[in-house]
């Protein structure tokens, strides 16, 4: 069984060799656009997104971000509102505040894909660093950049994976034994 | 040798920032990404002299330190990884010798 969406999730990789081109600004709206959709539990949206193309902004970003092994062209810094969270009374580990920033990242990593665009996520950064950077207020923590560009020709071998993974492998059929 | 310039003050904060930032993500990362971090950092450091270092030094940093991919960690084949770790040290230590002279000296 198959379908464009499928598809799509099927063949979407992290992309971690950008070429220098840069991306369109509707390009960027088009992946925003497509991340406020993303699931957000109980519709509360306690996610801010900063959004650079600045080459300056990018290149001090990347120095302060060991995992960042490509050079995006754009970069959308996924925050949580910590100020708004603590308005809803959750806890700053409330599980929901990170769950949301995965499900906005994996939307926009599919939108960048469905537009022909090479995009991988980060999270090894220093937050104080980063904050520091984009003069980011009090209130919001920046948890994670999905990074953006035009992919590479050729990229380095991913991370390699500890034994074969299909979905039975990841998958428990009803109750244990 | 004289001393000279390998790295301009924009290249040499990039990886004071570099260096600085992975002390702190580190505290909470995988262990082997500790690794991973200093040899992403000396892949950096050689990119960034590359052209401006001897040729045999040169020759050195495209050569048996890129050998090693750059998001390889120990987990998926340990004893490979430290296999290819210590290949690594080895041309280090060799292109060491070379380079001060210590197999020119006579014992």
């Amino acid at each position: 069984m198959t379908n464009p969406v499928l598809e799509a999730i099927r063949t979407r990789r992290m992309t971690r060799a950008l070429t220098g081109e840069p991306i369109a600004r509707a390009e960027l709206e088009a992946v925003l656009k497509a991340a406020r959709w993303a699931p957000s539990a109980g519709n509360r949206r306690l996610h801010r997104f900063i959004a650079t193309q600045d080459p300056t902004t990018l290149k001090l970003l990347r120095m302060v971000s060991p995992g960042m092994f490509q050079r995006p062209a754009a970069i959308v810094v996924i925050c949580i509102d910590r100020a708004k969270a603590e308005s809803f009374g959750m806890r700053p580990n409330a599980k929901g505040l990170y769950i949301d920033v995965g499900t906005a990242a994996q939307t926009m990593l599919l939108a960048a894909h469905s537009l022909g665009l090479g995009a991988g996520v980060v999270t090894s950064f220093s937050q104080a660093a980063v904050s520091a950077v984009l003069n980011v207020p009090g209130g919001l923590s920046p948890e994670m950049f999905v990074c953006l560009g035009h992919a590479a020709p050729t990229q380095p071998r991913g991370m390699p994976s500890r034994g074969p993974v299909t979905w039975q492998t990841l998958t428990q059929w009803e109750r244990f034994p | 040798m004289a001393a000279k310039m390998v790295l301009n003050e924009d290249e040499a904060l990039e990886l004071v920032a570099f260096l600085v930032t992975a002390a702190r993500t580190q505290v909470d990362e995988a262990a082997e990404y500790g690794s991973l971090r200093l040899l992403t950092a000396a892949s950096r450091l050689a990119e960034l002299i590359a052209e401006r270092v001897s040729p045999e030094t040169r020759t050195f940093l495209t050569g048996p330190l890129k050998q090693i991919p750059d998001l390889a960690v120990r987990t998926a084949d340990p004893a490979g990884y430290v296999k290819s770790l210590d290949a690594v040290c080895h041309a280090v230590g060799e292109h060491l010798a070379t380079h001060f002279g210590l197999d020119q000296k006579k014992s």
